[in-house]
């Protein structure tokens, strides 16, 4: 299995006392390849479904009639259960395959206990599944972000907590000397969101707070989603596999972890500004206002840092299938994050609140940033776990540019058609249903940008399922990694 | 049930102080076992004998096979 060892490794820069007992990443990949491919797949499965709830909520919101027949397919149900496949069954699926193989790596040990991940996995995917059945049954709560029925809950509850301990356990017998920023965000989000849901089910759902203690914990958590589940395990991706393709060292390590600091301590501060204006004390949202605006430091300084590290080398980013979605989802968080720090001013969000520019906003942040990211992640991550190409480079390019242009448009028109909507409806003399109808040939851009993803997600699972299926028709790999066949000391 | 008062909730309001001091002992742990030193060799630390730094490990399926013919 491990590669035969070259007569370099005297002189190689990464040894040191603990050499002997790290892992080759080979039998790393080995190790977690089953609870991967387990998750890789479920994750593909929920992001299909989730683009059939998409399209369908799409279209109802300019076309209100359209599969308006059945009570299952309102349009209330169908963008809940729209939001928790995409947020939960696609994203946290696809996190648990890519941000713990990364761990796995950085850990620089086979993995143990494999049981406990694919345990989380199959009560997890369970959960869900019950979770969605029962929003579309009308079972759901009237939280966002927490519309599961509370009988799905605790499965999901306990599933979280397994992989958190699997995260902690994967630390503790580490190999390698050092902990890399990567690691930082993935452990810090192991840790952090087990307690945001928790928190959040036993003040909402299961020991209900009340009046706007519970509105405040709402949007706490689901702000939090964001910033501290997806962001660090995206971040934690970028940073591993910027330089990992490249070759090259993350420009300023120091920055990095100065990031992963700053975001650590200000971004669970963020989210009241989700109710500026409501009836919250003031000095709660204005508390939120100066943590959103100090998110501009971690955003700055990962900004510069991933944008420094691919300098020089725009040709090796555009020939890798990985970092054409990883660099887009980097240039995607910095933007995605100073246009929200900038919603959180009271000037500006007096205009974007209530309208369709916080729902661009929110697809700017989990689609463009963190869900292109994650792709990345899996073009990386599935040729090493199955020792096998991608069998097409025209449904990556298909994929890539379907996903690149329908999230442009989305974010594009949402974002526009929002901000003159918000300027709309705080402009008296306009009557409400002027401002709505207003909204229409955006809310149709929307549609079609809808459509551009939904071939680059079909592309996607094409090329996933001809992979993992189509074994013999593609050719086996060599060696075990993945290395440019054009030079010397590639693959083995 | 609901919570009436914010007493009953002195459990979670306990268990936020315990996830807080975990918080700042991770930094002061990492600061004391140097993490927070030597970064640029820290930085190397995810490159190995197999995937070593200096070559780019990714391209598209199509690009390997031309460079395989040449």
């Amino acid at each position: 299995m491990s590669a035969p060892q070259s007569n370099t490794q005297n002189q190689s820069p990464y040894s040191s006392a603990n050499e002997a007992v790290r892992a080759e990443l080979s039998v790393i990949d080995a190790s977690i390849r089953s609870a991967a491919l387990f998750f890789v797949i479920s994750a593909i499965t929920w992001l299909m479904i989730g683009t059939v709830f998409a399209l369908l909520t799409a279209f109802k919101s300019h076309d209100p009639d359209f599969a308006g027949a059945y009570e299952f397919l309102t349009f209330g149900r169908v963008r809940s259960a729209h939001l928790n496949a995409m947020a939960l069954g696609w994203g946290n699926n696809i996190i648990f395959a890519v941000g713990l193989w990364i761990m796995a790596r950085l850990c620089r040990a086979p993995i143990n206990h494999k049981g406990i991940l694919l345990i989380a996995g199959v009560f997890w995917n369970i959960g869900l599944t019950v979770g969605i059945v029962g929003i579309l049954m009308g079972d759901l709560t009237s939280v966002e972000w927490l519309e599961i029925p509370h009988y799905a809950t605790p499965l999901l509850a306990i599933s979280y907590a397994l992989i958190g301990v699997w995260g902690v356990m994967a630390f503790r017998f580490r190999k390698g000397d050092h902990v890399y920023v990567s690691q930082w965000y993935i452990l810090a989000a192991l840790f952090w969101f087990p307690w945001l849901y928790v928190v959040a089910q036993i003040m909402i759902i299961w020991f209900p707070a009340r009046g706007v203690v519970q509105s405040v914990t709402n949007w706490w958590f689901a702000h939090n989603v964001l910033g501290l589940w997806l962001t660090p395990m995206a971040l934690a991706t970028a940073y591993y596999l910027i330089p990992k393709v490249l070759g090259r060292p993350i420009y300023s390590y120091y920055l990095s972890v100065l990031g992963f600091w700053a975001l650590a301590i200000f971004y669970n501060w963020a989210g009241v500004h989700h109710l500026i204006g409501g009836p919250v004390p003031v000095w709660l949202i204005s508390a939120g206002i100066v943590a959103s605006i100090m998110m501009v430091i971690p955003v700055i300084v990962v900004g510069i840092n991933h944008h420094m590290s691919v300098v020089g080398l725009h040709k090796e980013v555009w020939r890798s299938p990985t970092l054409r979605f990883i660099v887009f989802g980097a240039i995607s968080y910095t933007l995605v994050s100073i246009i929200g720090s900038t919603m959180a001013l009271r000037t500006v969000n007096e205009v974007t609140h209530f309208t369709h520019f916080t729902v661009g906003h929110a697809h700017h942040g989990v689609y463009a940033f963190f869900t292109m990211i994650m792709f990345g992640g899996v073009y990386y991550m599935m040729p090493r776990l199955l020792k096998r190409e991608w069998p097409s480079a025209t449904l990556i390019k298909l994929h890539f540019w379907a996903c690149a242009l329908g999230i442009t448009i989305m974010v594009v028109a949402l974002q526009v058609g929002g901000w003159i909507q918000g300027l709309e409806m705080n402009n008296a003399e306009i009557p409400f249903i002027d401002t709505v109808q207003n909204t229409i040939p955006w809310l149709k851009a929307r549609s079609v940008s809808g459509l551009f993803l939904t071939v680059g997600h079909i592309a996607f699972a094409i090329n996933f399922f001809w992979m993992l299926f189509a074994a013999g028709a593609v050719r086996a790999k060599q060696g075990p990694t993945l290395l440019d066949d054009s030079k010397e000391g590639g693959a083995a | 049930m609901d919570a009436e008062s914010y007493t009953d909730l002195i459990p979670l309001i306990f268990l936020g102080v315990v996830f807080f001091t975990v918080a700042i002992s991770a930094l002061y742990w990492s600061a004391k076992k140097g993490q927070l030193k030597n970064f640029d060799s820290q930085a190397k630390t995810i490159f190995t004998e197999e995937e070593p730094e200096g070559e780019v490990s990714d391209s598209f399926p199509s690009k390997k096979k031309h460079h395989k013919e040449a």
